[in-house]
């Protein structure tokens, strides 16, 4: 038996977007602009790019290539954060390097990497790499930097080297931290892979959607938006998922009823 | 928690110090002897326990011995501050060693030193004859703060020690769990240390470093975080462990109560620079039971004492 405000909470969600939905489709049914489809026909132009082969295998490639940005960058990221967190004159290497790049947009470097590797997919999956790396790399560093000095000790204490303390102690005091970072990441990810794929036009989801604008098919336009937000939607429940699970020892023990029922 | 109550006789002969109750000396280089029936051992009230009679005892032989050690920090005011100035310590195996003192007298950078973890400005602590460069697993810590391993149960904890040491895994779980239920935490073994108190915490903490069988335990103001009432019962329970097995504990404390309850010995440090004070003899008998002691005026004398040298200092140092 449900109580009728557990049922609103759970329901909540879909209700949210139904509400925008309907909020979408009447301002475009007042304003009447070409340019600004209803919603039912952004939706209904949705079946048509996924039937499509070659709409899809851009999608897949759009995919595959933030996939591996987001991996290689994550596999780079954490122990180089988990390093420059434990120590002094690494952070003290990187952290100016960093600093630099940090408030530089990613797709800003692309007309630059484009020159140097094409406009290929080493171009977009080392700009989806750049956006992906730097909160990784920072929280992992914040995460390092946090660990209790007394924990390290203790595994002094039984034996292990620095190098079995980093991996050992650090890597999984600093793991809740690491997958915030983490999870900044993949959205990113997601933002970088449509950005790079706007400057270098040759394939992928953005790709799509900007050939779309350029013929005026507004519909496919927005039926593009909602893909890519269904996509980061998936994404992100999927992470928070795992995530959820690796770190189920450092979450707050019970879950505090929100509600005052 | 269960503990034997009823702790082997053989423990109260092994405290055989000198009763050099409040001497003032500096260098805590007390050779126990045989001691002759002063009065002093157990004539239990209890005829159940039996004590078993004082015989001659070897004497103890130094297992750490601490040399001129000084500490200086740099403040953030870059300024030197002494912590610990010229410190010299010799301590027995199989002793209860208490360093009591004020917050920031450096007592706590003393057993970070022997503990490997802190390298000491100038002197040098040695192990076995051996200079201590580093921690390693014939030191066990443990901390105040309880420092436990988040992502372990609370088996995974204690067994860390032994399978690092490369003890087989079947062993090490049936060590570990013998251990948990020694320090009275049977049923928690898959707990998460979220989970715990903090007295359970602490015991978990005692638990893992037991685990591995250091030859000293370096014991960093375990209880200062506890309350009162969990706190007696850890002091209780330590002491049962301890009375076990006897390994060389270094306890680190600023109760007098606590320090004079535990210990074979109390090293008391003044502050600024971190200096050692008195080296003073506990002479009670062993096993300890709370109850028993506190009504024992010489237990009192021992904290009266101890007390008023610290006011006497203090007084003394805002004379200067």
């Amino acid at each position: 038996m449900i109580s009728p405000a557990a049922l609103i909470r759970r329901a909540a969600p879909v209700l949210a977007c139904i509400g925008l939905l309907v909020v979408w489709q009447v301002a475009s049914l007042v304003l009447k602009n070409d340019s600004f489809p209803t919603a039912v026909e952004a939706i209904r132009a949705i079946p048509d790019i996924l039937g499509d082969k070659e709409a899809l295998l851009n999608i897949l490639a759009s995919l595959r290539r933030m996939a591996l940005g987001f991996c290689v960058a994550v596999l780079i990221a954490i122990p180089l954060g988990l390093l420059m967190g434990r120590s002094r004159s690494v952070a003290a290497f990187f952290n100016p390097l960093l600093m630099v790049i940090y408030p530089v947009p990613k797709a800003a470097l692309m007309p630059i990497i484009m020159l140097w590797l094409g406009v290929g997919d080493i171009t977009k999956t080392l700009v989806i790499f750049l956006g992906v790396s730097l909160p990784v790399i920072y929280h992992s560093f914040e995460g390092a930097k946090a660990v209790e000095e007394k924990m390290l000790w203790s595994g002094a204490a039984m034996g292990l080297s620095p190098a079995q303390r980093l991996v050992r102690i650090v890597l999984p005091a600093a793991l809740p931290e690491i997958l915030t970072g983490c999870r900044t990441g993949l959205v990113l990810a997601l933002i970088t892979m449509i950005t790079s794929e706007m400057i270098a036009r040759q394939s992928g989801a953005g790709n799509i959607l900007f050939n779309a604008l350029d013929m005026g098919q507004y519909d496919t336009v927005f039926a593009m938006i909602i893909i890519v937000g269904a996509m980061g939607i998936f994404l992100d429940t999927i992470f928070e998922r795992v995530r959820a699970r690796l770190v189920r020892w450092s979450e707050p023990q019970f879950d505090l009823p929100l509600s005052f029922s | 928690m269960k503990a034997p109550q009823n702790g082997r006789g053989s423990n109260d002969v092994s405290h055989g110090c000198e009763n050099r109750r409040l001497s003032g000396r500096l260098l805590a280089k007390s050779v126990p002897y045989a001691k002759a029936s002063d009065g002093m051992t157990v004539v239990s009230a209890r005829p159940s326990e039996w004590v078993r009679p004082v015989t001659s005892k070897e004497p103890a032989s130094a297992i750490i011995e601490i040399d001129r050690v000084s500490q200086v920090f740099q403040t953030s005011a870059r300024r030197d501050h002494v912590a610990l100035s010229d410190i010299s310590l010799t301590i027995e195996e199989r002793a209860f060693v208490s360093i009591l003192g004020p917050s920031g007298c450096g007592k706590s950078t003393l057993l970070y030193i022997v503990g490997g973890f802190v390298t000491p400005t100038s002197g040098a602590a040695k192990m076995k004859g051996q200079a201590i460069t580093g921690p390693g697993p014939d030191r066990g810590p443990v901390f105040q703060e309880f420092a436990l391993f988040p992502w372990k149960t609370v088996l995974g904890n204690v067994m860390y020690g032994p399978r690092q040491q490369g003890v087989r895994a079947t062993e090490a779980e049936a060590q570990s769990l013998a251990l948990i239920e020694m320090v009275g935490l049977k049923g928690y073994e898959n707990f998460y240390p979220k989970e715990l108190s903090g007295g359970m915490k602490q015991r978990v903490a005692l638990a893992r470093t037991l685990a591995y069988h250091p030859e000293v335990l370096l014991m960093d103001e375990p209880f200062g975080a506890l309350d009162a009432h969990t706190r007696t019962r850890l002091q209780n329970d330590l002491l049962n462990i301890w009375e076990r097995d006897r390994k060389t504990v270094l306890f680190v404390t600023h109760s007098v109560d606590e320090a004079v309850f535990l210990s074979d010995k109390v090293v008391m440090m003044s502050k600024s620079p971190g200096r050692i004070r008195e080296v003073i003899d506990i002479d009670l008998p062993r096993p300890r039971r709370r109850s028993e002691l506190l009504l024992d005026p010489r237990y009192q004398k021992y904290v009266v004492d101890i007390e008023r040298m610290f006011d006497e200092s203090d007084e003394a140092g805002i004379a200067s």
